[in-house]
Formats: structure tokens, C-alpha cells, sequence
């Protein structure tokens, strides 16, 4: 399971990244915003996106649509983690196709509840 | 022409001036100055006057456009409400961060110090110097220090955890005072407008408005700063989700 993480910010990337080596991911891969995360996920076969939205260049929402839009990546469950908490923002996501959506600031359960999820969706 | 006739005006009166200091008149020389002087007050005050009229027709519309009364009533509230909460963020990480230290300063100590006085009874027993009764000890000692090892490992894990999920802070606190650097340059060029009227460098330029917001994302959420439409908590999310069919 390769997986990339988008946040503009460093330290959240390591966090994110730590928290997903301590639930056993171990190929993981990062990028600080939507411009530089979409050449990757054109180019090399990730199976999962975790994306914050507020990024300059392009944000994760402008990311989640083009992923949705390329037929190499429609497939690809992304799990929105972001500080965004108005509802309408949430909703836009849900229309765009997002896979689950985690405000900031979360915890470690709550990354593995989400991910645990999007997997029995994904296997069902 | 007006100035033209002004300097025609004067001349005359200079001419006359001198005419009457010729004369020695001293009276009605004084009486040319006075009127001179009176004249040139004259001017000064109707031009204080314009200017005064120009000025405050500029900032009552400077005012009306509603950008300056909102910062004041809006946005400079928000902003100081923003940085106290980085203040407080900043000082529950930096306090869970400590605690967690604290937690496992005396953890790590207790065992440095049983492997310490294991590894002296070991090279003990390695020399052949340790009796049977102190080797049973021994090998029980060694028993309970690796179940306690694995206990305390496992602790310390979860307190680095806590350590490292504390460090979220950083990503919150950075949006919040890029979201306050955006306001302090709004408030710049508010400024930098303002002088310029009261200068009378410049008019109100454009539409008058300061430069909007590049960034309309609301961003992280700030105790005492409504945001409309705002949830509360990761619950509320998988609600409104869970509504749409999620």
C-alpha cells in the first residue's frame, strides 16, 4: 500500500506520516501541495491520498476533483485532513467525492477509525 | 487672471506705498501695509477653508465605504481573539509536550539503573563468582526486568506519540497567523490610503477598498470567532457526512 501525503505544512506531514508507520504503513510518500502531488499521482502508483485543503499553489479540494477526473486515478480513496470546518466545505468535498474527512486538530484513533473504514468500504 | 489681477492690485499698492513714504506720510503708508496684510490673511483663510472642506469630504467617504469601521468593529476583535489562541495553543503543546517528558524521565532512570546493577551480577556470574542462591535471585530479577522492559517500552511509545500528535499545534497556529498577516496588511493599506487623502498626495484610489482577502478559506476554528456555518467537533463531520449518504 503506497500512500501520499499533502500538506504544506511540514511538521502535520511528519505527524500524519508517523501515524500511519505506527498503524503499519510503511511506503509512504509526500508533498507539499496539490501542484506538486499531482505529477506523483500521474506518475507513480499510489493506492491512497491523504490531503489537507488550505495550500497555496493548489489546494486539496482542486486536487480531489483532478484526481477524480483522471480515469488512472477516479479509483483512488482520499481521506481529507484539514482544519476546514464549515459545512458547506464539508459538503463540497462529500460532491467531489471524498472517502472520509478528519478536522484538525485530531487524534490517532480517529485517523485509524477513518482509514479502518475507507478500507471495509473499499474490500466490500 | 485671478493671480493676474491680484499682482496688478498689488503693484498699485506698492506704488502708492512708496509714493507715500516719499511723501514722509507715515499715516496713510501704515494704512497701505494694513491693507496688504489684511489681504494676504484673507487668501490664507479661504484656503484653509477649501482644504479643510476637501479633507473631511474625503474621510466621510473614506468612512462610508464600510472597510475601515469593519476592521475596527470586526476584524481587529477576531484578529486579537486569533493570536491569544495561538498563545494558547502554543502553551498546551508545549505543556503536554513537558508532561510527557516528565512521565518518562523517572521510567527510562528506573531502567537504566536495574540494568545496570543486572549487567554487574551478570558479569559476575559470567566470572563464576555468583552463588547458587544469588543466580535463582538473579534469574528472577532478570525475568521481572524483562516484563517490566516490555511494559515500560510500550509507555514510552505512547508518551512519544502524545509528543508527536502535540505538534499539530504548528500547522493550526501557522493558518492562524498567516490569516492575521493578511489582516495587518489590510490595515496597512487602509492606512496607507488615509495618509494619502490627509496628504493630499493622492485621492481615493480605485474603488477605495483596502486589498481583499486573497485567502476566503475560514480556517481553523478559533474559540470566540464565529464563523457562519461552522461544525463543532470530528462528530459533527461524520453526522453531516453520514446524512449525505456517507
Amino acid at each position: 500500500m503506497k500512500i501520499l501525503v499533502v500538506d504544506d505544512f511540514s511538521t502535520m506531514r511528519r505527524i500524519i506520516k508517523n501515524l500511519l508507520r505506527e498503524l503499519g504503513f510503511t511506503n509512504l510518500d509526500e508533498a507539499d501541495d496539490g501542484l506538486t502531488a499531482l505529477p506523483k499521482l500521474k506518475g507513480g502508483s499510489y493506492d491512497f491520498l491523504v490531503t489537507d485543503w488550505n495550500m497555496p499553489g493548489m489546494t486539496g479540494i482542486e486536487l480531489l476533483k483532478e484526481v477524480r477526473a483522471n480515469p488512472d486515478t477516479a479509483q483512488m480513496p482520499v481521506l481529507m485532513v484539514t482544519a476546514e470546518t464549515k459545512r458547506e466545505q464539508i459538503m463540497e468535498a462529500a460532491q467531489a467525492g471524498v472517502n472520509g474527512y478528519i478536522i484538525k486538530p485530531f487524534t490517532a484513533g480517529t485517523l485509524k477509525e477513518k482509514l479502518d473504514k475507507i478500507f471495509q468500504r473499499s474490500a466490500g | 487672471m485671478h493671480n493676474e489681477e491680484n499682482e496688478s492690485g498689488l503693484l498699485e499698492k506698492a506704488r502708492l506705498l512708496v509714493t507715500h513714504l516719499e511723501n514722509k506720510d507715515k499715516d496713510k503708508a501704515d494704512a497701505v501695509l494694513e491693507d496688504l496684510a489684511s489681504e494676504r490673511e484673507m487668501v490664507l483663510f479661504q484656503e484653509v477653508g477649501q482644504l479643510t472642506r476637501e479633507l473631511h469630504d474625503n474621510l466621510s467617504s473614506f468612512a462610508l465605504d464600510g472597510d475601515l469601521v469593519n476592521l475596527k468593529d470586526n476584524e481587529i476583535p477576531d484578529a486579537k481573539k486569533r493570536l491569544n489562541y495561538v498563545i494558547e495553543m502554543t502553551e498546551d503543546a508545549a505543556n503536554k509536550t513537558l508532561n510527557a517528558i516528565d512521565e518518562i524521565e523517572p521510567v527510562t532512570q528506573g531502567m537504566e539503573a536495574s540494568s545496570q546493577e543486572l549487567s554487574e551480577k551478570w558479569n559476575k556470574f559470567m566470572s563464576r563468582d555468583l552463588t547458587v542462591d544469588q543466580f535463582k535471585v538473579m534469574a528472577s530479577e532478570i525475568s521481572l526486568y524483562l516484563d517490566t522492559s516490555s511494559k515500560n517500552s510500550k509507555f514510552v511509545h505512547e508518551k512519544v506519540n502524545e509528543i508527536v500528535m502535540a505538534q499539530g499545534f504548528q500547522d493550526l497556529t501557522g493558518q492562524i497567523i498567516r490569516k492575521v498577516i493578511t489582516l495587518v496588511q489590510d490595515v496597512e493599506s487602509s492606512l496607507v490610503e488615509l495618509i494619502s487623502i490627509a496628504g493630499k498626495h493622492g485621492s481615493l484610489n480605485g474603488d477605495g477598498k483596502a486589498n481583499k482577502h486573497v485567502d476566503e478559506l475560514a480556517g481553523p476554528t478559533v474559540p470566540g470567532v464565529d464563523v457562519e456555518g461552522e461544525v463543532n467537533s470530528q462528530d459533527d463531520v461524520d453526522d453531516l457526512l453520514s446524512s449525505l449518504g456517507f
